[in-house]
């Protein structure tokens, strides 16, 4: 066990190795310790939550895992690379952002810890090589939105809590889009005036709808793709809203901008394209997995 | 199945130092720099980065399209803190005008829009752009002049465990590679009828009509990826500390890189300490200011 927490210690001093490079690379952008902090607080939820499974199998890495870590992180590096520098149309306000689906495909079907490599080394390669510089808290966000479909593993049976899952990520989305219509004038987080958000309630109901038509309608032909959609959209919420609360503090907004200013437009257009895109990454996935023995 | 940089074997004495060497020159570089302001100090830093390229032979032309890329990035950055002057905050307090471009009304808002230009914008923006260029330059040599087949014993030799060095290597060389699959996808669903830029119907039309892009491109390079695994595993890949094929050994010349790498950043820091290398501007301009 202890070696495996060293794996977790190296992962995260390579992660924060190669924030301080983009960083350093892109002009020195990061100030203050807010990013620092935040960045710790994420890694001690995660070891908080491998210690308390430590041996489960789920967390193992071995050579597939390194060969599929690497590749994950490329893959979502590049996507969000290509996606960023070709000129994507949004649909009234919901950015194609199809490279989400990668860190959550990962994760599901390799693991928290390919998931989480994923998520977090890939938004910093795709950000360095847009040239957008580096966002740590935004870095741990995906880590975590790859992280959390791979706790599935943790189960023996996927289906197994899957009805108080769907629950409780339905609950969520609704929480937010009352919160959203109750107060849906807020300030803006690029722009630092007043907005109005209520476009985003709709939108996240439209995406729980989809999570929950996907749910239901593909677990009487494939459980394991409706399984994977309601762990998806609960790594879209974990990871996304870690990044939005990180930047009440690290960018000074309030917690009404945070939640509806920043959290809403970010997580809602992932879940989105991840509701669409997972289930045929997976189908596709399977039928490949089935032709090779795998 | 891996695609490389674009390295190419020069035989010239950047290419002969060790990597491991030539990682610590670069950090101790990219971590000086960054603690300096003087425009002067950052045209050193950037003779140095340039002149890199002239020892290791390396034509403009191999790298243009890099030097484009990242031109474009550095001027369009520099650009938006020259016009709104929001660059430089923290670097100088106070602002010496010298003239005042043509002031325009925005046409919705009826805001009125001035654009000052000082002393301090001028000398933020070409300092800005010149520390940019510099870091720039020590970053992109190291993929045309590294051996991509030392990536791996580099990264080990720096300090990381096996696995988390060889997972490093390899997404180090898929992004080129993955770059390419996607690239020949596209012209292939292009060459099927696929129009990325034309896009019908709702959201979900929309964005399930991404998938002809994704499923290929990341399928594809799973199966590539269970094919080095199995591979990995033939060799035993993780049962033992492993060897690797190619062996770094500091030569003479890499310890003097690597001495003189960590005195530039110790000098650096010493002198950012003591005050030195801050935001400079020139006393002509803060006469022409002045007067």
């Amino acid at each position: 066990m202890q070696k495996k927490l060293l794996n977790w210690v190296v992962l995260f001093a390579v992660l924060i190795a190669l924030m301080l490079i983009v960083n350093v690379a892109s002009g020195g952008q990061l100030q203050g310790i807010m990013w620092a902090v935040f960045v710790a607080i994420g890694a001690v939820l995660i070891l908080i939550l491998y210690l308390a499974t430590a041996e489960n199998k789920a967390w193992e890495v071995g050579t597939r895992q390194v060969v599929y870590m690497a590749l994950g992180a490329a893959l979502y590096g590049v996507f969000c690379w290509v996606f960023n520098t070709i000129p994507m149309p949004s649909v009234s306000q919901v950015a194609l952002r199809p490279a989400v689906v990668i860190p959550i495909f990962f994760g599901y079907i390799f693991g928290p810890v390919v998931g989480f490599f994923t998520g977090a080394a890939g938004n910093i390669l795709g950000d360095f090589l847009s040239g957008w510089g580096v966002y740590p808290a935004w870095d741990m966000g995906n880590g975590l939105m790859g992280l959390v479909p791979g706790l599935v593993l943790l189960f023996a049976d996927k289906k197994r809590s899957l009805n108080t899952l769907t629950v409780v990520t339905i609950a969520l989305l609704v929480i937010f889009a009352v919160l959203v219509f109750v107060n849906p004038r807020v300030v803006g987080p690029w722009t630092g005036e007043i907005e109005d958000f209520s476009f985003w309630a709709w939108a996240a109901i439209i995406a729980g709808g989809l999570v929950i038509l996907g749910r239901f309608l593909l677990e009487r032909v494939h459980p394991d793709v409706a399984t994977a959609e309601v762990w998806g959209a609960l790594g879209v919420i974990v990871g996304i809203g870690f990044a939005s609360i990180a930047d009440i503090w690290i960018n000074g907004y309030s917690l009404m901008t945070a939640i509806i200013g920043e959290f809403m437009p970010a997580a809602v257009p992932n879940i989105l394209n991840m509701a669409i895109l997972l289930p045929i990454l997976l189908v596709a996935y399977f039928a490949v997995a089935r032709r090779t023995g795998r | 199945m891996l695609v490389t940089w674009k390295y190419r074997e020069r035989n010239t004495i950047i290419q002969k130092l060790d990597p491991r060497a030539r990682f610590i020159f670069m950090l101790c570089m990219l971590f000086s720099i960054i603690q300096f302001w003087d425009l002067r100090v950052m045209l050193l830093f950037l003779a140095i980065s340039l002149g890199q390229f002239v020892v290791a032979k390396i034509t403009f032309r191999e790298t243009r399209r890099v030097w484009l890329l990242v031109g474009g990035f550095i001027t369009f950055l520099t650009m938006l803190a020259f016009v709104t002057g929001r660059g430089g905050t923290g670097v100088y307090t106070e602002e010496h005008v010298l003239f005042y471009l043509p002031s325009f009304t925005l046409p919705v808002l009826g805001r009125k829009i001035t654009f000052p230009i000082t002393a301090e914008r001028i000398m933020f923006g070409l300092s800005q752009m010149t520390r940019m260029l510099a870091i720039s330059g020590f970053a992109i040599i190291i993929p045309y002049t590294v051996d991509p087949r030392l990536y791996g014993v580099t990264f080990r030799g720096l300090g990381l465990p096996d696995k988390f060095a060889y997972a490093t290597d390899l997404a180090f060389r898929f992004v080129p590679t993955l770059g390419r699959d996607f690239s020949i996808t596209l012209d292939a669903q292009k060459a099927r009828g696929y129009e990325l830029e034309r896009f019908e119907g709702g959201i979900i039309g929309q964005i399930r009509k991404l998938a002809p892009l994704i499923v290929p491109v990341t399928i594809g390079a799973i199966v590539a990826g269970e094919e080095i695994a199995d591979a990995m595993d033939l060799r035993a890949f993780g049962v033992a500390p492993r060897t690797w094929l190619h062996q770094l050994t500091y030569q003479r010349r890499d310890k003097i890189l690597i001495a003189i790498s960590v005195g530039v950043f110790l000098l650096s820091t010493v002198l950012s300490i003591l005050g030195w290398g801050k935001f400079w501007i020139p006393g002509w301009l803060l006469r022409m200011a002045k007067g």
